[in-house]
Order: C-alpha cells, then structure tokens, then sequence
C-alpha cells in the first residue's frame, strides 16, 4: 500500500494547544473524513501536513516527502484550501488563477473554466466582492484545477448555504473519482463527511480519538434501548460506551457490535426493546462524550 | 483597410498598424531636421543659435516656427497611438522591454556620444571659424573670464526620448489607477468635442513658457512641456480605438488649415510687436491661445492629410520611415558642424540651407545604409 | 531543509507583490514626477515645494512597501494562501526582502541621482552632496530597520513605531551633523571633501542596514514554517 501521507508519533505545541503523539495514514486514492468540534485541532493537523507549520517532534512524510524539510516537493502536488484562507482582496480570481496557473505547470485551464462555469463565479470581479460561499469555491477552484494528487480541504463547507454545499460537495464527488486522488478534509459536519468519506477519524483536545474505514465505524455501533434493573457490572463490559435513563427505558450505546449481545443483556436481567443502528454524528458525540475510551 | 473608410464604423480595437502612422512619424522626425536646419538663417534665433549665419530671411520665422508648433505634436500624437498598439500587442511587461531597447538604451548611449561631438565641432569653430556667430561670439567671451561658469547638464535635442519615458510612465499610472475607464464612462469624445477641447486642453502649456516655445532640454520634466505634449499623447492612445474621429472630420481639412493659418498669422504678428524684454517672459494668453490653435488643428489636419494620401505603403516612404530615428539621433552634431564649416563661406540663405540640410540627411542616410539596417543596431535605433 | 532557492517562484512572488503594490507605486511615480517638475521650474518656492514632495515620497513608498508586502499580507491571513504554493519559508524571505528593496531603492536611486544633479547643476556648492549623501544614508537605514522589524515582529503597534521613530530620528541626526566642525566646513564650499567622521557614519549607516537585512534574512529563512 502506498501512502498519501503518514504521521508518525507527531506532536505540536502552541502556548494555548497542543497536538499530542498523533499518528495516522491515509492510504492512496482514500478520502477521509476528519471530525472535529471547534478547537479540536484539525486545522493544525492539515497545517502539520502542507508544511505550513512544523511539528515539535514525530515524523510527517507526504507523498513521500519529509515535511517540512521536503515542502517545496510535496507542495508541488498538494491542493490545500481552508476555510479561514483569505486571496488578495483587491485583486480579482482571473489574477489569482493566473498566479497559480504560472507556478502549476499541471494546471489545467479547461477545467478551471468548466469550475468557473459551475460555480458560477466571475473571473473578472474582485475577490473582495465575493461571499464567503464564492470565496471558498474560489479557493477549491484554484486548488482543483492545479490537478493535485492530495487534496487538503480545512472546513470546505463550513458556513456555506444549503446551494453552495451541494455544489462543492458535487464537485468533490466528482474530484473523488479519481481513483489515485487522496482527500482529507476535515468537517465538524458529519453529514458531509458521511456522504464523501471511503474512512473516518475522530478528533478532540489534539488527540486521534478513532479512525477507521465508515463502514466499519457504521457496523460496530448500535444503539440499544431495554428495560429492567441494571446490573452494577454491565459498566465493566468493554463494548459498552454509553448508559442512560431515557424515561422508563434504558438506553446502552455499544461499539464493537457483536450478535450475542442481546443474548447477554437478557443473562443479565435486562430486556431488549429496540435494536438500531447509529448515525455518524451520534457515533461522533458518543465517542467524544466517552474521551476517547477505546 | 476597411476602417479607414469613410462613413465606416467605429474601428474596434486593431492590431493592424496604420502605415500612415509610420510614415508621419518620419516626415515629423524630418520636419526637425529641416527646423534646426533652418534656425541658422533665422533673424529670430539670429542671437542665440549657435550656427546662425550671416545670411538670414524673415520668410524663414514665417514658416520654421509654424513647423515648430506642429511637429513635436505630431510626433507625440504618434507616438501615444503605438504606445497603445504595442500595449494591446504585447501588453506592459512587452512595452516595457521595448522602451528600454528602443528609448532608454539609445537615449543613454547617444546622450554622451552628441554632447561630446556637438562640443568638439563648437571647440574647433571657436579655434578656427573667422565669421563667427553671435553665440560662438558670446561662448567665446564668456570662455575668457577667468572662472566660467559651467552649463547645466540638458538632454539636448534628445529631450523627445526622455519625454517619451514619461509619457510612458504617465500612461502606466492612468492604466494603474483605472482613470482611463473612468474617464471613459463620463466622457463621450465627439470629432466636434476633440477639435473644440484640443486647443483648449494644449493652450496652458504655451501658457506656461516663452513664445516660440523652447525646448524642454532640462533634466527635470517641465510642466509645460507636459501640459503641451501629454495631451498629444493621450490622444494619439485614444485613436487606436477611435480612428473614426480622424476620418468624420475629414470635411473639416480644408476650413482648418485656413483657420491654422489665421491663427498662425496673428501669431506672427503677435511676435513682431513684441518688446525684447518680453522674450524671456512667458506667453500672454492670447499668443499662447493662437499657438494651441495651430498647434491643435495643424496636428489634426496633418494626421487627417497623412491618412489620406499617406496611408498606401510605399517603398521609399517605408525606408524614410525606419531610417528616421536614426537619422534624427544623428542630425544634429552632423548639422552643427557642417554649419560651422558653412559660416566662413559666404553663400545665399537658401543655397546655404539646401547644402546643410541636404549634406545632412544625405550622411544620416549613408550611415544608416552602412551601420545600421544590416546590423544588430536596427534593433536598436532602425 | 533544503536551501536551494526556488527562483522562478521568487520572481513570481515579487512579482505578485509589485502588483498589488502597483496603485500606491503609481501615485508615488505621478507624486514624484510632479515633485520633479517642481524642482525644474528653478524658482526658490517651487524648489521648497519639489524637494519636500520628493522627502514626503520617499517614506510614504518606504512605509507603503513594508506595509502593503508584510503587514497587510499577515493582517488580511494571504499569508496561508501564499504558503500554500510550492515555497519555502527561505523563498519567501527572499521574495519579501528582494522585491521591498526593488521598490523602494528604485525611487530612493532616482531621488538620489536628482538631488546630485541639482547640487552639481546649480549655484549650491557642491560640498552638500555630503550632507544628501548622509540624510539619504539616514533614511536608507531608518527603511532597513521598519522592513527587519516587520519580517520579525507581527504587532502592528511596533511596527509603526519602527517606522515613524526611525524616520523621526533623522533631527537629532541632523543636529549631530550640525555640531561637526568638520562636516560643516565641508557643506559650505564648493569642492567635495569627504571628512572623516562623514565616512565614519556612512559607514555605520551601511554596517547597520546590512545588519538589519541580513538579521530579518538569518532569522525567517531558518524557520522550517512560519505557523
């Protein structure tokens, strides 16, 4: 298997934050999600991976490249846009693309016209004029048509309105076609990520909390509501992440799903009402709300 | 060309370069031969010009100093329509490395090479020249006092190149700060509002300096040469688009040159009745009015008369024409010192004039065909 | 971390500066050819008026340049956008330093270059080149020191501190000179003599903005990333 980027043992510390002991791969032609609340360190982690901050210690190699002595290299073929990028206000996006077009001999001009056309942007208006729905299509124009085989995308949707979402995650879709493209774009949104994403990774306070395939994530966790007097060692089960009342009820979330379960609930006095499977963002709170517990 | 038709539409911007352009490039830079040529029989400039001759005539201030207020015009007219041609050509890094190759290089090479070779002819004719003129006299006076005072350094008759950087410069700061589009969304440019505006807009730079206007020789930009040339300048960018200007008012030709010649007569006498004391003055209004007249509709009605029977390729037009910035480079050490020689020799103001001016060119021209047009200093001075 | 210079990119990226320089730099120009024109029309009024306008033009382009390039750059977060490309923190100094010293030691040579014609050229002796050559190497170090402080240090407070009390500088500067015997006898005649403490503090004014260059050089090109 040939990597997109590998993070080993990587750790970064600013005086309010710090990202601690992170190791993660993102294997070729993957897309993966990367979830976060506000604050919990994506944003770093993608800045780690441009070489546009370097990591207090551990090793960062993308597109096998060592960051961030090899940056110029690897940049080369990263497309990287973030939500809290700004362009040069006063020049317009046909100056911008002219830019880039100049530094990315990859650049492919049809496509950033196709793009232009999709997006509906003018070439010709000045970035200081554009919405923050326009600017970020700008950005992911720019990024898109430089033909990258990583794409960083830092919050691509963030703040967009419910049209500009469904455009840029059209074209991402699209983008994501490509069977040698790797993506890692980062959302405290779980309904983009769950709708793009091949794999998934949990973030919160600089740590890696779960990262694994979507599917996996989907099949392990099931959220079970019973009845009955729980049992003091139900805590102790290994699977299960989460109790609570819920009226007459008892609600168990569990991870590492097995179909004896209910079997064993019902040793145990408790009886099964409802089985369902969870969504990715309850999955998400459920993970963040446990630390991380594995 | 189709948009030199009369009654045609307005010409959409082109690429295609207007050979009349060319070739009234060429007769202006020619004019300047003639006009130096000329000052050394002019009772005029009898007392300041450094190669007048004894011989002089009044019909030569009749006609010199009309040529003066039309060629430079002219020639900055010209000179904005191909600065805007080689911009929508080869937009402004293209402009920029012409000017360098084309202006500043030659500017900065020729610069030493006159004013050593203007300065050699004038020191061998303050040694040798028995009927000196009253300048030579004057320099050789001033030469005897026992701390001379030194002149100040002046970009001689290259002072065309050094405006022509300015201009260019100006045109960079219009283009950066966006004032022509604006300028072009408030202003509507009618061929009755050029005519009209034009002397209007030139009138303060005669304004602004002596009457017959010097040459702007200073190292520092003057003002009124700016006021004077710029706005030749910017419309010689504005015909690129707007040719049609020039052919609506082609009824006009005939009407205006009379005008032109009206006024340039109430010029003249304007110059007759001035006291000596006014000559380091500048202009009064009026005189600088009737200078912007001719000066205007003289530019306009040689630009509408070099389109209509200067437009066809021609190919002797065509060798004048590229000849000529070399030739003009050039003219002036090889006229002064030919007119040094001159002054010894008592000969008729015109038969004097014809050798000076024809030995000139007929050198200027030799030395082009021999060091120039086959070589790589064509792509520098050809 | 590679220390191959990335030059085409430099290029670029100074280039990409001088455009979004190009609207200041284009009123400088208009600004110092009318200042220019001033100081042509050789009258006394005019000549205060010319070389004022041409001292104004000097630190608004030394100021505008810093700013525009550095501080608005960090203000206005282009800088992640710029990082992005393929650069290195060092092509980056480069760029900055490079394309700031373009800009401002075109008009500065130029002003220079006029303020000596108009000494040699006019009935001033010529003794002041001295005097220019020390105010020019004044104000030569005062954009050193803003354009080092404004690679190294992100507050907007400092850096107009460095900007305004460098300039600022310059009239104890001149009441130093003003005290020097040696200088002064200098400035009143009309043979160029260079006194040795002049020699001395140009000296010092060279020493000082090559320091400041090559310390802003030193201290970003070495940083592996600017986050």
């Amino acid at each position: 298997m040939t990597a997109a980027f590998v993070l080993q043992g990587v750790s970064k510390h600013y005086p309010q934050f710090s990202l601690s002991d992170f190791s993660l791969t993102l294997p070729e032609g993957q897309i993966m999600g990367l979830v976060g609340v506000n604050g919990a360190g994506k944003s770093t982690l993608l800045r780690l991976l441009t070489g546009l901050a370097a990591p207090s210690s551990g090793d960062i190699e993308v597109l096998g490249h060592r960051l961030p002595e090899a940056q110029v290299a690897a940049k080369r073929k990263i497309g990287f846009a973030a939500e809290d990028m700004r362009l040069y206000r006063g020049q317009t996006l046909a100056w911008h693309i002219e830019l880039v077009r100049r530094i990315y001999p990859e650049w492919d001009s049809a496509y950033a016209a196709s793009l232009l056309r999709r997006f509906d942007l003018r070439a010709d208006q000045s970035v200081g004029g554009f919405s923050h729905g326009q600017r970020v299509k700008a950005l992911l124009l720019l990024c898109l048509a430089r033909r990258p085989q990583l794409l960083l995308l830092d919050e691509p949707t963030t703040g967009l309105d419910p049209v500009a979402r469904a455009e840029v995650l059209e074209s991402l879709a699209e983008v994501l076609r490509d069977e040698h493209r790797s993506v890692l774009f980062s959302s405290h949104n779980t309904h983009d990520v769950e709708q793009l994403s091949d794999s998934i990774s949990f973030m919160h306070q600089g740590r890696l909390l779960a990262s694994a395939d979507k599917e996996r994530f989907l099949d392990e966790w099931r959220r079970v509501l019973c009845v009955g007097d729980v049992p003091d060692a139900l805590d102790a089960w290994p699977e299960l992440v989460q109790r609570r009342a819920a009226g007459s009820q008892i609600e168990l979330k569990f991870r590492r799903w097995q179909d004896d379960l209910p079997e064993r609930l019902a040793q145990v006095g408790l009886s099964v009402q409802r089985i369902d499977p969870m969504t990715l963002e309850d999955i998400f709170v459920t993970t963040v709300r446990a630390g991380g517990r594995q | 060309m189709s948009h030199l038709d009369p009654g045609a539409a307005p010409a959409a911007p082109s690429d295609a370069r207007i050979p009349a352009f060319d070739h009234l490039r060429a007769l202006a830079m020619l004019a300047g031969v003639l006009f130096h040529a000329a000052l050394a029989y002019s009772p005029m400039m009898h007392g300041f010009w450094p190669t007048a001759y004894r011989a002089q005539s009044p019909w030569i201030d009749a006609i010199v100093w009309c040529l003066h207020l039309v060629r430079m015009p002219l020639f900055f007219v010209v000179a904005g329509y191909f600065t805007a041609w080689l911009i929508v050509r080869r937009g402004w890094g293209g402009l920029l490395r012409q000017r360098l190759r084309r202006i500043l290089v030659p500017m900065l090479v020729a610069w030493p090479l006159v004013h050593l070779a203007t300065s050699a002819s004038t020191e061998w004719a303050l040694d040798h020249v028995v009927h000196p003129s009253p300048f030579l006299s004057m320099v050789k006076a001033w030469l005897a006092m026992p701390d001379p005072p030194g002149m100040p350094p002046s970009t001689g008759h290259l002072w065309f190149l050094y405006y022509l950087l300015l201009f260019t410069a100006l045109a960079w700061v219009v283009h950066a700060l966006d004032w022509a589009r604006g300028f072009a969304r408030t202003v509507r440019i009618t061929p009755t509002r050029l005519a009209l505006i034009l002397p209007v807009l030139v009138a303060p730079g005669f304004f602004l300096t002596t009457a017959p206007h010097p040459a702007p020789e200073s190292l520092f930009p003057q003002f009124w040469a700016l006021a004077l040339y710029g706005p030749f300048f910017a419309l010689g960018a504005l015909l690129l688009d707007r040719v049609d200007l020039l052919l609506s008012l082609r009824r006009w030709l005939w009407p205006g040159l009379l005008a032109c010649v009206l006024a340039y007569v109430g010029f003249l006498v304007q110059l007759d009745q001035r006291e000596v004391a006014d000559w380091a003055r500048t202009a009064p209004w009026s005189t600088a009015l009737l200078q912007a007249l001719v000066a205007a509709w003289g530019t306009l009605a040689a630009l509408i008369a070099g389109l209509r029977w200067f437009n066809r390729p021609r190919a002797w037009m065509t060798y004048l024409a590229r000849s000529s910035y070399w030739t003009y480079l050039l003219h002036l050490p090889v006229l002064f010192a030919l007119q040094y020689v001159l002054l010894d020799h008592a000969l008729s103001w015109p038969l004097a004039l014809l050798l000076s001016c024809g030995l000139t060119l007929a050198i200027c021209l030799l030395s082009y065909e021999l060091l120039v047009r086959r070589t790589r200093l064509r792509d520098w001075v050809g | 971390m590679t220390r191959e210079l990335n030059w085409p990119v430099i290029r670029l990226l100074m280039i990409k500066d001088w455009q979004l320089f190009q609207k200041q730099l284009a009123a400088h120009l208009l600004g110092g050819i009318v200042a220019l024109a001033f100081l042509g029309m050789a009258k006394p009024w005019a000549f205060y008026i010319g070389s004022l306008l041409l001292i104004i033009l000097l630190v608004a382009v030394a100021c505008f340049a810093v700013s525009t390039s550095l501080l608005v750059e960090r203000k206005e977060q282009t800088l992640a956008f710029v990082m992005s490309l393929p650069v290195s923190p060092l092509d980056f100094t480069v760029a900055k330093l490079a394309g700031n010293l373009l800009t401002f030691l075109v008009p500065f040579l130029v002003m220079a270059l006029f303020t000596a014609i108009i000494i040699f050229s006019t009935p001033l002796p010529d003794g002041l080149v001295v005097l220019a050559a020390l105010v020019f190497g004044h104000v030569l170090v005062a954009y050193c020191i803003s354009l080092a402080v404004a690679m190294q240090v992100e507050s907007e407070g400092w850096n107009l501190f460095a900007m305004i009390g460098s300039m600022v500088l310059i009239n104890p500067f001149l009441m130093l000179i003003g005290q020097m015997d040696s200088v002064q006898s200098v400035l009143r005649g009309n043979a160029v003599i260079w006194p040795a403490p002049a020699l001395a503090i140009l000296g010092a004014q060279a020493l000082i903005g090559l320091a400041c260059l090559a310390f802003a050089l030193w201290s970003n090109g070495r940083k592996p990333a600017f986050y």
